[in-house]
């Protein structure tokens, strides 16, 4: 396979994005699906391959310390893939006239964006393609209903530039410290360059700055205002594509570039937090869609703990628990569109549309982690992976995962007893099919992956060696390929 | 030029990110928050820029028929262009939200706007409808107090 | 007042915080690990007498189309925000003085000249296509400012928007078609310091200037819309 094909997963969409405005009448309505129909297609083509062996591309043919260098290991290869679904089922099909065109070219760009997210291999461009990703999620998240949308908007591109700005300090520190920015070069200058209290703040820097996607601890105010007040379409993208990619990255980056004593634990720490205060927020919320938005936090903190854990177990469950709320959080979004509201308002609802509801109930129970759906073995791998750490602070965090289980448990329950509470809600709605059909597919990925989560294991196993295979990821970066044979020279 | 008047253009560099950073947690208008931002960007962008600085070092560009010893990092000062052009684009879409806020809530206090906000949310999440949620547009200027009704 | 003081201290112990962490750095002496290389290849694998340029568009190619990407982000976003629920506002405004009229027939040339000069060069001299699209965009706001009532048009922006990024992205691709890598840099290095050299690297400025330009007009023209439609 020609390695140029990577760089697809970012100008295509990005082409796309550019020409929609210019293509005339009914035929700019497909360009976007047809183009993320082909990401699709690349995606799976880079999994078979990456499966095998990581695909290297050397951007612009400069080798690799000088230009930048995509990177497709399975990890990133299933997350172009999902990019490329989750913005298909996710794309807006209707609206006004020219809002829909641009709402379209920002979904395009969100794609681009979270697609070189997943596949760069360079520190600065990875900021680069982070912004990209904020740029087009502020314009859609202000794109929904009304002016309370704005002023969140508002606020969460001020908290967002302000985490910018923070990750470009740690950017520059570790600059100053190598003098490069390529992550394979960085992961070979790391264990000698980028050592002690600046090596560390460096980390810390980046780690909150592009943590604000992510939904880290400290820095996810924003995640409860704009899931709120941003159409649901777009906190489903937000809360299950954008952030995940922001901890892809991150932990990237923890795995190859900062090794450190240190920062396993303030990840741990941060991640432990951000899951404390998320349950208990979404406790206290009393409208479904901020529940999500808080539980959201709290998952996204249970990932964090997870990724805490040095060594492929930590992977695995990092992995896992990503994927699985990848799945599971844009399906309940959806449903919430129609009952987003208080639970008075709900009450009954399951009357008019029970299948909406069996739909909730399933991913709810598989958020919670009862034993046969995935989110089961997505928590078992977290505490035990936990678990197989010495020190308290790791324990710690297995006995904080078991409280705030309880915690969800508890929340979930009062909605999906709302659900089927006798008592009619003042404007209990029906779902609508859209929502329906949107999260019954989710909920049929999510069956597959409960029937076969024995032959799965295996792949997240070697999906998670792949990753944390840092020697490989050096030398395959670095390693200049067979001299190119010039143009029109016969070899 | 020696070590202390680095120290100078450390100190300036810094200096901004201290007043912009200030700004942004002292500020409750959206457009000086807006400025605070920009400021403090600015600040990020000359350190970034000092991450590739020698004293005494040529731009980095080549004039025919003209050796020069030594040049400066070129990549940093590529890599501030790109971070100058995301803070421009960043902070327009930022003053647009501002105006819209303003047109709908006749406000540009952060404070004021985030109530309006919450009662929104609120009131859309299932609270009863308010008797009226927009108070006339009062078109005010920034730092002025407000005319209570 | 408590939170004032608290903020201000807090303001006042970053600044401190990161001046700690960068004194302790090499200032003035970086590692040039990997701008040494750069310098030292640049000029032969490129051509640009502008090194900073061929960092820009060949070494790190990419960063530059996410950039142009932001732009157009950050300008879908504005239409998104501030063209809303509005039919054309007839604008208000009264148009400027005679000197602000006469002024800017007088500067419009020149600004386009110079703008689409700094951009040509940006490979030789310091410029390239942002400064040079940031003077046309000025060139064409300007005029804006003097007659009110002449508003360009959005679509024809629309249009440089879009073409421009297109062509920016399909040299990128054409690469592939000579079994290079994407945005690898055709046509050979040339002759430094020449204008016609460092490959297609001209033409890669010239579309980042172009977009540049458009975009920056079209985010501007938006807000002077705004103001009038008030």
């Amino acid at each position: 396979m020609n390695p140029s094909v990577v760089a697809l997963v970012v100008a295509l969409p990005l082409l796309a994005a550019f020409l929609l405005p210019l293509v005339p009448g009914s035929a700019r309505r497909v360009v976007g699906p047809l183009v993320l129909l082909v990401l699709t297609g690349i995606g799976m083509r880079l999994w078979d391959v990456a499966s095998v062996a990581p695909v290297v591309l050397a951007v612009g043919d400069f080798l690799p310390p000088l230009g930048i260098v995509f990177y497709v290991d399975s990890v990133a290869a299933l997350f172009v893939l999902a990019v490329a679904l989750l913005c298909l089922l996710f794309w807006p099909w209707a609206g006004e006239g020219e809002h829909l065109d641009r709402k379209q070219s920002l979904t395009l760009i969100l794609a681009a964006a979270c697609g070189g997210l997943a596949v760069s291999g360079d520190l600065f461009n990875v900021y680069v393609f982070y912004e990209l990703a904020a740029v087009a999620s502020y314009g859609l998240a202000a794109g929904g209903r009304g002016a309370a949308g704005q002023v969140a908007t508002f606020r969460y591109v001020i908290l967002g530039s302000l985490g910018s700005l923070l990750a470009l300090f740690g950017i520059t520190l570790v600059y100053f410290m190598t003098g490069t920015v390529n992550l394979a070069h960085l992961a070979e200058l790391a264990p000698k360059a980028l050592v002690g209290v600046p090596g560390l703040a460096a980390f810390l820097l980046i780690l909150l700055g592009l943590g604000v996607k992510a939904e880290l601890f400290l820095v996810n105010a924003w995640a409860p205002e704009v899931y709120a007040t941003a159409e649901t379409r777009v906190s489903a993208l937000l809360a299950g594509l954008v952030s995940k990619l922001a901890l892809l990255v991150l932990v990237r980056l923890l795995v190859l570039v900062f090794p450190l004593p240190g920062t396993h634990e303030a990840l741990l720490v941060l991640g432990l937090l951000g899951m404390l205060t998320g349950e208990l927020a979404a406790y206290k919320a009393r409208d479904v869609r901020r529940m999500l938005a808080w539980s959201s936090i709290g998952q996204l903190g249970a990932a964090f703990m997870a990724f805490s854990v040095p060594g492929d177990a930590g992977l695995v469950a990092g992995i896992a628990i990503a994927l699985h709320h990848m799945l599971v959080k844009p399906a309940l979004f959806l449903l919430a569109g129609r009952w987003g509201g208080s639970l008075g308002r709900i009450a009954g609802a399951a009357r008019r549309s029970p299948l909406g509801a069996v739909l909730f109930v399933l991913f709810a129970l598989s958020l919670l982690g009862v034993p046969p759906l995935p989110g089961f073995w997505a928590k078992y791998l977290l505490l035990s992976g936990l678990a197989g750490q010495p020190g308290g602070l790791w324990w710690l965090g297995g006995l904080v995962v078991l409280l705030t289980t309880v915690v969800e448990a508890v929340y979930l329950f009062r909605v999906i007893g709302a659900l089927y509470s006798r008592d009619e809600g003042s404007v209990a709605a029906d779902q609508s099919a859209t929502a329906v059909a949107g999260s019954g597919m989710l909920a049929a990925v999510l069956l597959v992956i409960a029937l076969s989560a024995p032959v799965l294991a295996g792949t997240l196993d070697r999906m998670a060696v792949q990753m944390g295979d840092v020697d490989g990821y050096v030398t395959r970066v670095l390693t200049p390929p067979a001299p190119a044979v010039p143009i029109g020279v016969a070899p | 030029m020696s070590q202390s008047s680095l120290s100078i253009l450390l100190l300036g560099a810094l200096g901004l990110v201290g007043i912009g950073v200030g700004g942004l947690v002292l500020s409750r208008n959206l457009y000086r928050l807006v400025l605070a931002l920009a400021v403090a960007e600015t600040g990020g962008n000359l350190l970034l820029v000092l991450a590739g600085f020698r004293p005494g070092a040529a731009a980095p560009i080549i004039e025919p028929g003209r050796a020069v010893a030594a040049m400066v990092d070129p990549v940093p000062q590529a890599m501030v262009l790109t971070s100058i052009v995301i803070g421009v684009g960043v902070q327009a879409f930022a003053l647009g939200l501002a105006i819209r806020a303003r047109a709908a809530y006749g406000s540009l206090d952060m404070d004021e706007l985030r109530g309006r906000m919450e009662a929104d949310i609120d009131a859309e999440a299932g609270a009863p409808p308010a008797a009226s949620q927009h108070a006339p547009a009062i078109a005010r200027l920034a730092g002025q107090p407000e005319a209570k009704p | 007042m408590l939170t004032r003081y608290g903020a201000l201290i807090f303001a006042a112990g970053f600044a401190f915080f990161l001046f700690v962490l960068f004194a302790g750095q090499p200032l003035g002496a970086p590692p040039m690990t990997v701008g040494r290389a750069v310098l030292d290849q640049a000029p032969a694998a490129v051509g640009a007498a502008n090194i900073v340029t061929s960092v820009v568009l060949a070494y790190r190619g990419i960063d530059t189309m996410g950039e142009l990407a932001i732009l157009f982000a950050a300008s879908t976003a504005v239409g998104l925000v501030l063209g809303r629920g509005r039919g054309h506002a007839a604008p208000t405004a009264e148009p400027g003085g005679f000197i602000l009229q006469a002024g800017v027939d007088l500067l419009f040339p020149l600004l386009l000249v110079v703008g689409f000069y700094i951009i040509l060069h940006g490979h030789l001299t310091p410029g390239g296509g942002f400064q040079g699209g940031v003077v046309l965009a000025a060139a064409f706001v300007l005029p804006v400012l003097a007659r009110p009532a002449e508003q360009p048009s959005h679509g024809a922006m629309a249009w440089v928007e879009g073409l421009a990024g297109t062509a920016f992205i399909v040299t990128g691709l054409a690469a592939l078609a000579f079994d290079r890598a994407f945005l690898a840099p055709l046509l050979g290095a040339g002759q430094l310091g020449a204008l016609v050299s460092a490959g297609t690297l001209p033409i890669l400025y010239l579309a980042v200037g172009l977009k540049v330009g458009a975009e920056l007009a079209s985010l501007l023209l938006r807000f002077t819309e705004e103001e009038a439609a008030r």
